[in-house]
């Protein structure tokens, strides 16, 4: 159930655009802020509130790298691995960190803790190899700095 | 009036009007003039993505897609270049990559464009090494269709036709690039009256009917146009035809009638042809009471002993005729003709009605409603009434829509007539009362013509021949009225001789008859006259 | 870490001050003074031919003419007009976006006031990309006190001029840089790319006529406003003036953003800014302009970085990302990473582009693991040109462009691996 705080969010999202439908991106933040995800269930509400039909939601969900259609891990440690961070040793620290939280990118670790990812380019090229966790950047890493960022995550 | 020029072709065409429109508008689109293209469909809006149509414009440094180039006066273009024909191979090929290639199993096998446009432009040997994308195979998207992600080509016709023609969204693509797909939301279905013409536009085999799935190759399929008869639109079909039998109706487009469209009642109305409860035999109640089986001959003979006995002892008016509105123009000519040679003042035609909706379906459920009352036959409510008050003791009914249409409480209502003949397709109620039933021919089965409710008459051909002795309405009344001895009725029955009479003396049919509507149908003549009550329902919802 | 460049000039001299970036700080250094220029001294007519005069060349990738671009929208209309500023910086190896959204959010806002009046629109939607959190941070912060102080609303300066703005984030999605494709995700749907025409100056955000300019051109305008077209023509060339924000990563031993004038030797700017090649190794190739630009090799980095001189190499200047790679390097390594950013970036529309991309990568990823064969080479160059020019947008080109430059320059390098039947590159970057 979107709450009625995150409805009236999302409510005054609309107000800000044109068009409602021009809210989608933000109240798909909204909805996921409080949801930790999007699961269909919220996406019908959703689309209920804005006067869309449900796949019109749902299309844009899968559409896009940072809404979610499950539940997610607690936390997301994404390590940039195109080209100017790959030169810069990234898949290396990726391979590492892998070994460090026991899990392979993509699988979450068993307490549901966290996530590893690979993400392409972050806008960071010059600060190489750098991961972003949640809505956080880490630029210059080493490995032991990465370990600790990770280690830190409730 | 802009005009194009087309690989040296001057068209004519309207303002505004795309490359491919134009082509289209003109009858030259592959058919004289290839422009092969999967995305882009008549009658949806423009997607732009497939971007086989791409052609050389004239000005244009690029290669233009032709469903998106507005026609400017003067434009020149040309299909046939090198450069044209190598982006269609680009295109072809590309698709081919991840496409299973599993044409041996493929129900659209035949009639596939993709199968086509890879021999036309295809690579004669596929170059990728690599695996191809792997994805769902049957997904059952709801009541009526199943869908092959792996043949999905991602033209988008099926999404646009469910956001745009029925307006019920359920199909969407999820996901991006090579990861994209077609589904429908989590938990819903593809469940709308219009569902199965996405079969029809799918322009390979990912998506296909439940009904028509592996029933048979198409290519020993004949298709015969014809009109679907579920209701009065009048839809232009084909019926797909193989031995003598019908294995689907697909639309045919008209875009007077109903573009490239038909709902799923009406394409599946096709079972109804061979069907179990035909009726495949006369029947004649003995003297016993028990309703037998019995030569065409004999019931006719039997019908017009009971007839003529009733004409003797009480004289015509007691007889009452019930015309049917799946009867095509000539038949219910006939029936009119017959019904005044009897010299009976009680007929009309019962009209079975249902839920419409403002798109194709209507609420007349009757392909000929529309030309019954054209030829001034009123509503049975009528004979429905004078055999309650009593004054009626025969009927000759067509169908059995006169007992599902609410002008009787029940078919004892007519237990007490003296004698009930019914002329029929389909096994009915009436085998309860009735005192002879003579067999009928389904629509798909005979030639004439039937008038929809916006007034057009269409052209109805014998698609396939019903393996038992049954005749057309018009032809039953025929040789009734021929063994009743009534004027005029020799006992022949030839359509297209009726269809000239109608045509002579129904001044709204003037010049209007079996040969001269073509494939699209001719409107009659003066509608406001002939057609005060034309689809009196509205939507019946 | 301060985001600081390695070297300044006008856009970028007070990046080192954090108070730079809020009102009152970027107001101390002359800040909103062209704005109020425009706004009360100039006509919107002579706004843009001011811009046309100056030869800005839009900083988003396709450097077109900005003046011009801005003329192309209906100087009378019934409807609402819209300004959107793009704010999506994906391009691989760029950032420099990045560090002006950070950095001076309120040198953003006043060129986005000075467009806005010059083409007559009523509303910026900033559309930044939602993994950046922090840039899109500041410029709400400085959105809030830009309304604050009256430099945002219905009366602009005091001018009479009403201008809104609305901070929209993206979703993360690379086909949103596309200016169309980001007016689709403004709108709430998948960030397709809409064919044109119509184009945006007609058909744009909401069905209203919009223009579409990258941040960094914004940020130029004051400037252009302040101090006259011939000065901004004092930098650069004379087909490409003004400074740009120069992105340099990869093998070099001072990465970082450097503000230097079109036209710098792209050599001097990796050797004498950025320091030249780490561990004294040389260089084998430089992607002089983001990864959809065709990579150049070691012997051509005399090259000055203007689109006119670039062109003539048969790359592009791009969005200045340079990353440059040193002689350890496997390009077939350097393929596999640039054709599995566009696999998985294309929307999908199209199908030369959502099934070449990843065939591309299939076929890069089979030589790299030693099962190429020699007609491979000559695959990924026929599909790339099936892809080139062929699709709604550029996409499909930028994917393809790549692929061409580093069978141009590096052939030897997939012929190596394909007569091996392995990756001859042992020190190089790992994958």
């Amino acid at each position: 159930m979107i709450s009625t705080g995150t409805r009236s969010k999302i409510e005054a999202e609309m107000e800000r655009y044109p068009q409602k439908r021009g809210a989608l991106l933000p109240a798909l933040y909204l909805v996921q802020a409080e949801h930790g995800y999007v699961s269909s269930d919220t996406v019908r509400e959703l689309a209920e509130i804005m006067g869309l039909h449900p796949v019109e939601v749902m299309e844009v969900v899968t559409f896009y790298n940072l809404f979610f259609d499950r539940p997610q891990p607690r936390h997301h440690a994404s390590v940039c691995t195109n080209l100017p961070c790959s030169l810069r040793g990234a898949r290396v620290l990726l391979a590492q960190l892998e070994e460090h939280v026991g899990s392979k990118v993509g699988e979450p670790t068993d307490d549901g803790r966290l996530v590893l990812g690979h993400e392409e380019c972050l806008g960071a090229c010059a600060f190489a190899p750098m991961m972003r966790v949640d809505d956080a950047y880490h630029e210059d890493l080493d490995l032991e700095h990465a370990k600790s960022i990770l280690d830190a995550l409730e | 009036m802009p005009t194009l020029t087309v690989d040296g072709r001057v068209i004519e065409t309207a303002e505004g009007k795309s490359i491919l429109e134009a082509l289209d508008d003109a009858g030259l689109l592959m058919n004289g003039v290839d422009v092969p293209h999967y995305c882009w469909h008549p009658k949806l809006s423009v997607d732009g993505s497939c971007r086989l149509c791409q052609v050389e414009v004239e000005g244009f440094p690029k290669l233009q897609i032709a469903c998106n180039t507005v026609v400017q006066d003067g434009m020149v273009v040309n299909t046939t270049s090198d450069r044209v024909r190598k982006a269609r191979e680009g295109v072809v090929e590309l698709l081919l990559i991840n496409h299973p290639l599993d044409c041996p199993i493929c129900d659209q096998a035949g009639e596939c464009k993709l199968q086509d446009y890879a021999f036309d432009y295809g690579v004669e040997k596929s170059r990728t090494r690599e695996p191809r994308r792997a994805a769902k195979k049957r997904v059952d998207l709801g009541p009526t269709i199943v869908f092959d992600q792996e043949r999905c080509i991602l033209c988008r016709r099926c999404v646009r036709f469910c956001d745009e023609v029925p307006k019920t969204r359920e199909l969407a693509v999820f996901g991006r690039g090579d990861r994209s797909v077609i589904e429908t939301f989590p938990g819903m279905e593809l469940d709308n009256p219009y569902s199965m013409n996405v079969a029809d536009i799918c322009p390979v085999g990912a998506l296909t009917t439940k009904d028509f799935r592996f029933k048979i190759r198409v290519w020993f399929l004949e298709d015969v146009e014809g009109l679907c008869t579920g209701c009065a639109n009048g839809c232009n079909i084909y019926l797909g035809i193989a031995n003598n039998k019908v294995y689907r109706y697909q639309p045919r487009r008209n875009d007077d009638v109903n573009e490239t469209w038909m709902c799923d009642a009406g394409r599946l109305s096709y079972r109804d042809i061979g069907a179990p409860d035909r009726l495949q035999y006369a029947y004649v109640r003995d003297a016993t009471g028990s309703l037998e089986a019995a030569g065409y001959e004999a019931a006719i003979g039997a019908a017009a002993r009971r007839l003529r006995a009733i004409i003797g002892s009480k004289g015509a008016g007691v007889i009452a005729g019930v015309a049917s509105a799946h009867a095509t123009n000539e038949d219910l000519f006939t029936f009119r003709r017959f019904i005044e040679a009897l010299g009976t003042e009680t007929s009309g035609v019962a009209v079975p009605k249902g839920d419409a909706d403002d798109l194709l379906i209507k609420a007349e459920k009757a392909a000929n409603a529309a030309g019954a009352r054209a030829l001034g036959l009123g509503d049975a409510s009528l004979v429905a009434d004078r055999i309650r008050s009593g004054g009626i003791d025969a009927l000759v009914c067509l169908g059995s829509d006169f007992l599902g249409t609410g002008l009787l409480a029940n078919v004892e209502e007519l237990a007490g007539l003296d004698t009930v003949i019914v002329l029929d397709t389909h096994k009915s109620e009436f085998s309860r009362v009735a005192h002879v039933i003579l067999p009928t021919r389904h629509a798909a089965e005979k030639h004439g013509t039937l008038t929809n409710a916006a007034g057009r008459v269409q052209r109805l051909r014998a698609a396939v021949e019903p393996a038992y002795e049954a005749h057309p309405d018009g032809a039953v009344l025929s040789h009734l009225g021929k063994a009743l001895g009534l004027p005029g009725f020799d006992g022949s029955y030839d359509v297209r001789a009726v269809s000239k009479a109608l045509a002579e003396s129904e001044p709204a049919f003037s010049g209007i008859h079996l040969d001269s509507v073509g494939d699209r149908g001719r409107v009659l003549i003066d509608p406001d006259a002939s057609q005060r009550d034309r689809e009196p329902e509205g939507p019946n919802l | 870490m301060l985001k600081v460049p390695h070297v300044t000039s006008y856009l970028t001299e007070h990046f080192a001050e954090d108070a730079f970036g809020t009102l009152a700080g970027y107001e101390k250094k002359g800040g909103y003074a062209a704005a109020r220029k425009a706004l009360t001294e100039m006509a919107p007519g002579d706004v843009i031919e001011l811009v046309k005069a100056s030869g800005l060349q839009g900083r988003g990738g396709a450097g077109f003419n900005t003046g011009l671009k801005w003329s192309f929208m209906p100087a009378d209309s019934d409807v609402p007009k819209y300004l959107v500023c793009n704010a999506d910086e994906s391009e691989p190896g760029s950032f420099k976006d990045r560090i002006l959204l950070e950095r001076s959010p309120h040198q953003l806002l006043e060129g986005i006031l000075i467009a806005a009046y010059a083409v007559g629109a009523c509303t910026t939607f900033i559309y930044i990309r939602g993994e950046y959190s922090f840039p899109a941070d500041q410029v709400e912060r400085a959105v809030a006190e830009a309304y604050d102080q009256g430099h945002l609303g219905p009366n602009v300066l005091g001018s009479g001029f009403r201008h809104d703005v609305v901070v929209h984030r993206g979703a993360g999605a690379y086909i949103c840089g596309e200016e169309t494709g980001l007016l689709e995700s403004l709108e709430g749907k998948k960030g397709q790319p809409r064919k044109k025409p119509p184009f945006p100056a007609q058909v744009g955000a909401f069905g209203m006529p919009t223009t579409v300019n990258n941040v960094e051109t914004f940020c130029h305008v004051p400037y252009i406003v302040n101090r006259g077209a011939e000065w901004f023509r004092g930098f650069g060339t004379e087909a490409s003036p003004g400074t740009t924000l120069f992105g340099v990563s990869g093998h070099v031993v001072k990465p970082g953003l450097f503000e230097l004038p079109l036209g710098t030797p792209l050599s001097e700017i990796v050797f004498e800014h950025a320091g030249g090649i780490a561990g004294g190794r040389k260089v084998k190739g430089v992607i002089p302009g983001g990864m959809s630009m065709p990579i150049l090799p070691a012997g051509q980095l005399d090259v000055p970085m203007a689109n006119e001189s670039l062109r003539e190499r048969g790359t592009m200047l791009g969005t200045g990302g340079i990353m440059v790679m040193d002689e350890t390097t496997c390009m077939v390594r350097v393929g596999c990473v640039i054709s599995y950013f566009f696999r998985d970036e294309s929307c999908g529309q199209c199908t030369q582009c959502r099934e070449g991309t990843g065939w591309l990568n299939k076929i890069m990823n089979r030589i790299e693991r030693g099962a190429g064969q020699s007609e491979d080479l000559g695959v990924l160059l026929d599909i790339a040109a099936k892809m080139e020019g062929q699709t709604i947008c550029a996409f499909a080109d930028a994917a393809a462009w790549p692929v061409q430059g580093l069978l141009r320059h590096f052939r030897a390098d997939f012929e190596e691996h394909v007569r091996l039947g392995r990756c001859p590159f042992t020190a190089s970057f790992e994958l």
